[in-house]
């Protein structure tokens, strides 16, 4: 089954979705995220789609697409939606309900440009959005791919992570990567070995699997039971600091545990190399490719690349620039990535920070393998 | 960026810019090399400047975009000033001379101008395989590719077009073989 | 007291329908509010439907959600104005549920608008009930989009504008099926009979229920310990508004 394929970006994601046994996407039509929507809408009057019951529901805007999200969790489904931009603002209230309650919403972030309508063409400027949007404190998880079969790996990821950790969990692309055509193998969990963590109701559950205290804040849950039937009821407003003192600890704690094994980054280039690249995404191919043109030159260069965003990789970032004697955070936004960075390192690192800053404008290995040789690039 | 060969092609919307760039990144990957491409696009769907990068290389491709051209093909007047960015001394130029009529921002270049349109009207009868022309001509350049591979591509790429239109697949190819005899590498 | 023998809870005839969940009473619902007398009529329908175990109940943030634990239904509490989009799809995922969508009128008709409109052009299988007493309650009584025309209100300080909202007719214009009505928590028997059928409409596959229920406020009415003010406004001046019927 596992095969090679020449595909479409958001093609690629669509087939993860599939592949990982989604179930029903709630969604709103956006540049450049709607063909996810559109996959999903023909596979679901598909007859395979139709046999395994599969849902779609085009809401009325990306607040209401983002609830009916929440709705499809709530059920027990793995449900996800695919956004950017200006949707992606519009759904931080749904998220944020998600980030209080700990439910395991997937969503598919293709960035465009920012901040407003901007292009719908690329950026790296959602990742504050993403990892930290919403009235909460940031506990959401964030992968952000590097190639389009890591489109296709993480696609089929972030829905173990959300139901396993029980955090909402979004995966970033971007324009580019969403409109680019190339080879992607895909394939069928299995065949992988990768088991799909199985999901829950968390309303109308015939039998409660899991205790809910464990996966949700315990002041949010209040269960009974009536003629042996257990009725839960969930809410996100609570009345005492205590409450959401308790609420909020509880979320960290959770957070924490799933941090210890969710937590992913790559290395790439020579070990204790000079200059260290830290960038994500699509960045950190062009830098790959940049650490390939550029050799041994001037004492060499790696690439620490993020791939979880949140949880950030604090511990493996700090070791990996212990002995470099300078860093370089490509990123194209103004110092989303290298708040991040800079909020890992501080205290631990003197290494000077070189901001390469292109906010909204793509990075091209020309451009990074410039920098490492010298040349300035304006 | 040495290692990879770098195709820009640009014209007004819809004039298959998009089709001619993912069916030779396509066929380039049918043929076993790796192979990227991507729109350069814009809220306007209709009425704009298309443009489109393909890249071919045997190394796994990172960022589908790139600074120079190898191969730069102008459809339309204001694709020309569009794209000229990406030209450098050693690329290849091709130009549709039947919309592209001023080509002296880019007379160094020692393009190929090519009344695609004309040819596609006079000697195929069917205007619209003009862009088919270009394919042909383009083929000729792009390193590693053969025609036969081209062909497969397009009879994945157009599947449902041929089973509505099973002549189109002998025009496709005649259009395809007209433009790559034109030119001499 | 006069030397009656106290009887064992079980043992009275219950007042209350037999999905309410007695350890969340008292309830928190202002003294003379309407809410419990909707909730009533609402759990009372269900009862009679057998239809406890599969009904969802969503409230929205607003005095609604005071009822978040009212009764033993699976029930969640969302965000301002989005519990009809939470119920649309929880219900598109598990199409056994009977999702209810249980808000007022700041909540319906203002910040959820556009979600309730679209639901019913959807004909989404849900029932949405309103409770409408003109005015955002909890938050200390601001205008909403039913406040009346010339009402004193928070953020209406000299009186309110002529303009206000009837969303039967609206629904009903962009509906031709749905369930719609109106009914009122001055009669408590026609409200049962109309909450039943709503829920019949949805448990029927048929599509769009919506009931909104004109209920009093006297915290905002500013009518506290003046039950008769209260029901004279309720029943002659916000039903002569806002007619009561069916659509």
């Amino acid at each position: 089954m596992a095969e090679k394929k020449f595909l479409l970006g958001n093609e690629v994601v669509g087939q993860a979705a599939r592949a990982a046994g989604a179930r029903a996407m709630y969604g709103y039509p956006i540049t450049p995220a709607s063909e996810i929507m559109h996959y999903w809408a023909r596979e679901t009057g598909s007859e395979a789609g139709q046999k395994d019951g599969l849902v779609f529901q085009q809401a009325e805007d990306e607040i209401g697409a983002s609830f009916m999200l929440l709705g499809g969790v709530l059920a027990g489904t793995r449900a996800f939606t695919a956004t950017a931009g200006p949707g992606h603002v519009l759904m931080q209230d749904a998220f944020s309900m998600a980030e209080a309650m700990r439910l395991p919403v997937v969503a598919y972030v293709m960035q465009r440009g920012g901040p407003s309508t901007s292009t719908v063409i690329y950026s790296q400027q959602e990742v504050t959005l993403a990892c930290f949007g919403g009235n909460g404190n940031g506990f959401r998880v964030v992968y952000s791919p590097s190639s389009l079969q890591e489109l296709f790996d993480y696609g089929i990821k972030s829905f173990n992570t959300a139901w396993k950790w029980r955090f909402p969990t979004f995966m970033l692309g971007d324009g580019y990567s969403a409109k680019m055509m190339g080879e992607v193998e895909v394939y069928s969990p299995a065949e992988r070995g990768i088991e799909m963590v199985p999901t829950e109701p968390y309303l109308l559950g015939e039998r409660q699997l899991t205790d809910l205290s464990k996966v949700m804040p315990s002041p949010e849950i209040e269960v009974r039971s009536s003629n042996g039937v257990e009725y839960v009821c969930l809410r996100n407003c609570l009345n005492l600091e205590e409450e959401t003192l308790a609420v909020n600890t509880e979320i960290k704690t959770a957070w924490d545990q799933m941090a210890v094994e969710a937590t992913e980054h790559e290395l790439y280039g020579q070990d204790h190399a000079q200059t260290v690249i830290v960038a994500h995404g699509l960045v950190a191919a062009a830098a790959r490719s940049a650490i390939d043109l550029s050799g041994d030159t001037h004492g060499g260069t790696s690439l620490f690349r993020p791939i979880t965003l949140n949880p950030f990789p604090v511990q493996a970032l700090r070791r990996a620039v212990e002995q470099a004697e300078r860093i370089v955070v490509a990123e194209s936004a103004y110092n989303q990535l290298g708040r991040l960075v800079k909020d890992a390192l501080y205290g631990h690192s003197s290494v000077p920070i070189v901001e390469f800053f292109r906010p909204s404008f793509s990075i091209l290995p020309d451009d990074l393998n410039d920098l490492l040789v010298g040349h300035q690039v304006s | 960026m040495s290692g990879t060969y770098n195709i820009i092609v640009s014209g007004e919307g819809g004039q298959g810019v998009l089709s001619i760039a993912e069916i030779i990144a396509y066929a380039a990957w049918l043929q076993g090399r790796k192979a990227v491409c991507v729109p350069y696009f814009s809220t306007e769907k209709r009425g704009g400047v298309s443009t489109a990068f393909a890249q071919i290389g045997d190394q796994p491709l990172s960022f589908p975009k790139f600074r120079h051209a190898n191969l730069w093909v102008a459809l339309s007047q204001r694709a020309v000033d569009r794209i000229s960015p990406y030209l450098c001394e050693d690329t290849t130029v091709i130009v549709n001379s039947h919309l592209v009529k001023d080509l002296s921002s880019i007379k160094s270049y020692s393009p190929h101008a090519i009344d695609a349109t004309a040819l596609a009207t006079e000697q195929l009868k069917k205007p619209r395989t003009f862009n088919m022309i270009i394919l042909g001509a383009m083929l000729k350049f792009v390193p590693d590719i053969t025609e036969e591979g081209f062909v497969a591509a397009l009879d994945k790429q157009f599947v449902a077009q041929y089973e509505r239109d099973p002549e189109l697949r002998e025009l496709n190819r005649q259009a395809l073989d007209l433009g790559y005899s034109l030119l001499s590498s | 007291m006069f030397g009656l023998k106290k009887k064992k809870t079980e043992e009275y005839r219950s007042p209350f329908p037999k999905c309410v969940r007695l350890d969340s009473k008292p309830h928190s619902f202002c003294g003379g509010c309407g809410h419990p007398e909707v909730l009533k009529a609402f759990g009372f329908a269900v009862d009679e439907l057998e239809l406890q175990p599969r009904v969802v109940f969503g409230v929205d943030i607003g005095c609604s959600l005071l009822s978040w634990n009212f009764f033993n239904l699976n029930s969640v509490e969302t965000h301002h104005g989005r519990t009809v989009p939470v119920m649309a799809g929880l219900r598109r995922a598990n199409p056994r549920a009977i999702a209810v969508a249980y808000v007022g009128d700041g909540g319906a008709y203002a910040i959820g608008a556009g979600h309730l409109l679209n639901s019913a052009i959807r004909n989404d299988n849900i029932l949405t009930i309103v409770v409408n007493n003109g005015l955002y309650a909890m938050t200390g009584g601001q205008e909403s989009p039913t406040t009346h025309p010339g009402w004193k209100v928070t953020t209406a300080p000299y009186g309110a504008d002529e303009y206000y909202i009837r969303a039967p007719e609206i629904i009903r214009n962009v509906n031709p099926t749905a369930f719609v009505a109106r009914g009122i928590t001055s009669r408590q028997p026609e409200l049962r009979t109309l909450m039943r059928e709503a829920l019949q409409h949805v448990v029927d596959g048929k599509g769009f229920a919506f009931l909104e229920v004109l209920s009093q406020c006297p915290l905002n009415w500013k009518t506290m310990g003046d039950p008769k003010e209260t029901f004279r406004r309720l029943e002659q001046e916000h039903a002569k508004v806002f007619p009561t019927g069916r659509y």
